[in-house]
């Protein structure tokens, strides 16, 4: 019934308000008709009626107030009237909005990120019902254990397990596309049969993986991406039946996936599918049966169980499948150990993202400071809207005496901030978009590009409006309580302007003084981010990384008989040498930094480890040329010389920490180590030499032991067709690349080759240090230039208010300079403030970076007093342009003025 | 403005109307506030202003029904009546107001 009033109003909100004019008039009237017959005079009778009836507008809005859909009447009304009033102040809203628009425009896009890498589920099918499954130790059940499976372990869970209700197996790969010579990479997975089912993928067109991709010696097929169809097969409809060469192996595509599937992974866009049951293809007729290689991942529907439950009903299988896939080649304690594992399973509705793991915490971080750059700006708004509000207090005391509600004034005050905000929130969208796609480029490496999904969903729009109401509430609501505090008598009667003033100040300087605060601590962070960065590129990686061009090739389908592929190495070697230009060539199993590495635990008599990684070196497989081409100082001993490789008693070179580590000197030529081999041990190494330490995986990492094998060595990588080769030369990448080619196909034009810079490949280990300390100096500087802003703001509107009381000073004698020193000893009680409350604000916050730093300490003095002197210093700049202006006072105009 | 006339206790305007148009009928906002003052020998002063939103809510609660007509005066005016979920309203907002009064009367005695 009432409903149906309602609804029935909102159609004729006009009739209503008019309903009740009459109807209070015909009051006014009536009452107004008994007084005259009492004896009024019809003039008193009326003034009488009304003062007796008391506000009529109070009245009807109260009365339409009752109404809630009424109320959208009023929001209109009140929209109207702010976009006239911020028309009307074009200055003040254009800062305004401009400050709004990069605080909520810098949220929306970090949040953007946040939620696209963190929040989001994946585009499946009841993504929340998924468990990713790992192996973990009895021991230490409650951590995150391992997700890599091998292929006998998966096939044990997929055929002898019925605790998830449909799983699949799941590993990244890059397919080369080409077939010899320039490789061209197309990101993929091998997938298990049930993977596409699983996830409930729609499938475009022929047909996905099903059980028939679960049977070993199945036929090589792939299932392509709706984009990759697209992009190389000329469209979904054409791509089925076309064959691709995957890693020079022709396979048929057999389907297209729906386009929005990009796999399991955030951040990486798998484009190419193949089954799991067809890697013996890629590598090797015992590929599937190997105890030892982990690359698979494993994950599962689990819809009613806690991934606690989960776990128990898994691991209650795990002593019969890691006993049926017991690697008989391990050491007795490894397989002691193999056999007491157990399983875990964790949700997995977001998927699985490298990407995840690296930036989940900076952007929590960043979001932290963008925040805080937004809660500034919303300060120096606010602090707009209380000079703005003091200057309309005679319009507000007009409206309040011609009879409108407190609530309603600031109601009509908000509707400006809200109004304001949303402006503010849509410009910021569109710098946000734009600004999501610097960092994500930011973020790409060449080899890893950060393919992200980052269209609008309904979770980024309502963070942006809600951030834009919250932050209308924070400037708008005080402003406008104190706007609305005023008695309109007094108002009406007195100029106003020194009892707001003096209000206003009151507030203002605590907000500021929380402003620079707030900013000392942003500005501290950036600065803690950037001497991290700095520190890591300047760390001494061991070898001369400028010049240096790494040229990676892959034999695997150049020679049919391996004993060819040394010979073809070294043709490859002589003929990359010969190109003018080239000053040295070196040739290696690996490059440092490039993310793939060898690692063996070290034997050696003189040496027990503590534990097992403390006995663990690093190993690569390198030519004589290694380390001059490198530019790594041979310290003592020899470097490697042709025909190392064929020595009964391998040489070995190592580092100067593994010759400290295992050996306890500097020096220990003629010395010999060996590696495990199962229970026993491999034949012995013996160091010929000891070259200076070099970064194996990153430039954070503490110095680690590596040990260097010639070329061919047993016990080396044999059968190893990845090769690196290292060029010193100053010519550019477009001579070296094409020059490479030519000489390498001529050896064979089956080698695949690419090639980068070894600078290059460091440059993308800084991604994310770069991205943090870029960010944050962005936004601490931002912080900085708003806050003192707000500081300028305020003591500029001082010295305006206070010019009479200056104009006096001066003219009883106050020299210029006793006015400045009076301004800065102002703005010094302020400032001082803010550094005190602001160093222990970056104190307590630092913690929550100090995982992200290197090479300083969170609660770094030099770095904090540093960001205190350039708060201190753009302060002051701030202070004396109105310390002038004080100073230039005419006191007999001053004094004139009032 | 003499003080002796309390203003209706907040909550109880809805009664006081209430009751009014279930003795007499239909009546226009003015006559309401008429008789609730004379009704109540003049101890009783609906605040004139608060009448309006008043019957607002109670129409839109369906309590009592609006109908725009005309008076002996020849002025027109909102006249209201009754309704009968008005009516069970009212019976309601009787036994608790006596309930209230017969709770407070208590306490003036023997307190």
């Amino acid at each position: 019934m009432s409903w149906f009033h309602r609804l029935a109003n909102t159609f004729r909100p006009r009739s209503l308000s008019r309903d009740l004019d009459r109807e209070m008039a015909f009051h006014l009237a009536e009452r107004a008709d008994d007084l005259a017959a009492h004896g009024m005079s019809d003039d008193d009778a009326s003034l009488e009626a009304r003062r007796r009836f008391g506000n009529t507008t109070a009245v009807t809005e109260r009365t339409r107030d009752r109404d809630v859909v009424l109320w959208l009447e009023s929001l209109l009304a009140d929209t109207r009237y702010a976009a006239r009033t911020l028309i009307a102040n074009p200055g003040f809203t254009a800062v305004a909005v401009l400050s709004l628009a990069l605080g909520l425009g810098a949220n929306t896009a970090i949040f953007t990120l946040a939620n696209t890498v963190v929040l989001r589920s994946l585009p499946v099918r009841d993504p929340q019902q998924l468990v990713l499954v790992d192996i973990r130790d009895t021991k230490h059940t409650a951590d995150k254990g391992d997700p890599y499976f091998t292929n006998p372990i998966w096939e044990e869970i997929r055929d002898h397990t019925h605790v998830l209700s449909g799983s699949f197996a799941y590993a990244n790969r890059t397919f080369n596309l080409a077939s010899g010579g320039i490789v061209r990479h197309a990101t993929g997975a091998v997938v298990s049969g049930a993977f596409f089912n699983v996830l409930g993928v729609r499938v475009v067109a022929g047909r996905l993986f099903g059980p028939s991709e679960d049977v070993r010696g199945c036929s090589g097929v792939a299932v392509v991406s709706g984009g990759f169809a697209d992009r190389e097969l000329g469209g979904a409809a054409s791509a089925v039946g076309r064959t691709l060469s995957l890693e020079g192996h022709p396979v048929p595509v057999v389907g297209v996936a729906d386009p929005r599937f990009f796999g399991i992974e955030v951040g990486r866009k798998a484009d190419v599918f193949v089954p799991l049951c067809t890697v013996d293809l890629f590598d090797g007729p015992h590929a599937l049966d190997e105890r030892s290689r982990w690359y698979l991942e494993v994950m599962g529907r689990a819809p009613g169980l806690t991934p606690e439950m989960v776990s128990a009903r898994l691991s209650a299988a795990a002593p019969a499948i890691f006993q049926a896939t017991l690697p008989a080649d391990w050491s007795k304690a490894s397989q002691t150990h193999y056999l007491s594992q157990v399983f875990g399973a964790r949700p997995a509705a977001g998927g699985l993202s490298e990407l995840r793991n690296q930036y989940a915490h900076p952007l929590w971080l960043l979001m932290a400071a963008v925040g805080v750059v937004l809660m500034i700006a919303c300060v120096n708004i606010a602090n707009l809207l209380l000079a703005r509000g003091a200057a309309r207090q005679r319009e507000i005391a007009i409206r309040l005496s011609l009879g409108a509600g407190r609530s309603r004034v600031i109601r009509q005050l908000l509707s400006e901030s809200v109004l304001l905000a949303l402006i503010g929130a849509a410009l910021g969208a569109v710098f946000a978009h734009w600004a999501d796609r610097v960092i994500v480029a930011w973020i790409s490496t060449r080899h890893e590009p950060a393919l992200l999904d980052l269209s609008i969903d309904w979770r980024v729009l309502g963070f942006t409006i809600v951030a834009a109401l919250v932050t209308a509430g924070f400037f708008g609501l005080l402003p406008a309580w104190r706007a609305t505090r005023v008695d309109p008598q007094t108002m009406m009667k007195s100029g106003g302007r020194s009892i707001a003033g003096s209000r206003r100040q009151r507030i203002s300087r605590p907000l500021v003084a929380a402003q620079l605060a707030l900013s000392l601590a942003l500005v501290t962070g950036a600065g803690l981010l950037l001497t991290t960065f700095r520190n890591l590129d300047e760390v001494d990686p061991g070898f001369r990384r400028e010049g240096v061009y790494i040229v990676q090739t892959d034999f695997a389908h150049a020679a049919s008989d391996t004993a060819r592929q040394p010979i073809m190495e070294r043709e490859v070697l002589q003929r990359l040498a010969a190109i003018p230009g080239v000053r040295s060539v070196s040739q290696s199993a690996f490059t440092p930094m490039s993310g793939a590495g060898w690692n063996d635990f070290i034997l050696t008599p003189g040496y027990s480890a503590h534990d097992d990684k403390d006995s663990l070196s690093y190993f690569n497989e390198v030519g004589a040329t290694f380390f001059s081409t490198m530019g790594t100082p041979l310290l003592s001993g020899r470097a490697f010389r042709e025909g190392d490789g064929d020595i009964p008693t391998t040489p070995a070179i190592v580092t100067r920490t593994m010759a400290r580590h295992f050996f306890g000197v500097d020096n220990p030529i003629g010395r010999t180590f060996r590696t495990p081999v199962a229970d026993s041990a491999s034949a012995p190494y013996e160091i010929v030499g000891v070259v200076g330490d070099s970064k194996y995986n990153t430039l954070d990492e503490t110095t680690q032991p590596i040990v260097y094998l010639p070329l061919g060595a047993k016990g080396g990588i044999r059968g190893w067709t990845q090769w690196n080769y290292e060029l010193r030369s100053d010519l550019p990448m477009s001579t070296i690349l094409p020059a490479a080619r030519d000489a390498i196909v001529g050896v064979s034009p089956t080698i695949e080759l690419d090639a980068t810079t070894l600078s290059a490949q460091i440059h993308a280990t800084l991604a994310r240090p770069r991205l943090l300390a870029t960010l944050s100096g962005f936004f601490g500087a931002l912080a900085l230039v708003l806050a003192v802003v707000g500081l300028y703001g305020t003591l500029a509107y001082d010295v305006t208010r206070r010019r009479n009381e200056i104009g006096i000073r001066m003219a009883l004698g106050a020299a210029w300079r006793d006015v400045i020193r009076l301004v800065l000893g102002d703005a010094g009680r302020i400032v001082a403030a803010g550094i005190v409350v602001g160093a222990a604000l970056s104190l307590v916050g630092s913690r929550f970076v100090s995982s992200l730093l290197y090479g300083v300490a969170p609660q770094d003095v030099r770095t904090l007093v540093g960001a205190i002197l350039i708060l201190a210093c753009t302060a002051l700049i701030a202070t004396l342009l109105p310390a002038w202006r004080a100073a230039r006072t005419d006191p007999t105009e001053a004094l004139r003025e009032e | 403005m003499p003080s002796s006339k309390s203003d209706v206790l907040q909550g109880t305007i809805d009664l006081l109307v209430l009751r009014t148009l279930d003795v007499r009928g239909t009546l226009h906002g003015y006559a309401i506030t008429q008789h609730i003052q004379r009704g109540s020998a003049d101890l009783l002063r609906v605040e004139e202003g608060s009448l309006y939103p008043a019957l607002h809510r109670m129409e839109q609660a369906g309590w009592i029904r609006g109908r725009w007509g005309t008076t002996e005066k020849n002025r027109q005016a909102r006249f209201y009546a009754i309704t009968a979920a008005g009516r069970r309203q009212l019976e309601q907002e009787q036994e608790s107001w006596v309930r209230l009064t017969d709770g407070v009367n208590r306490v003036l005695r023997f307190a």
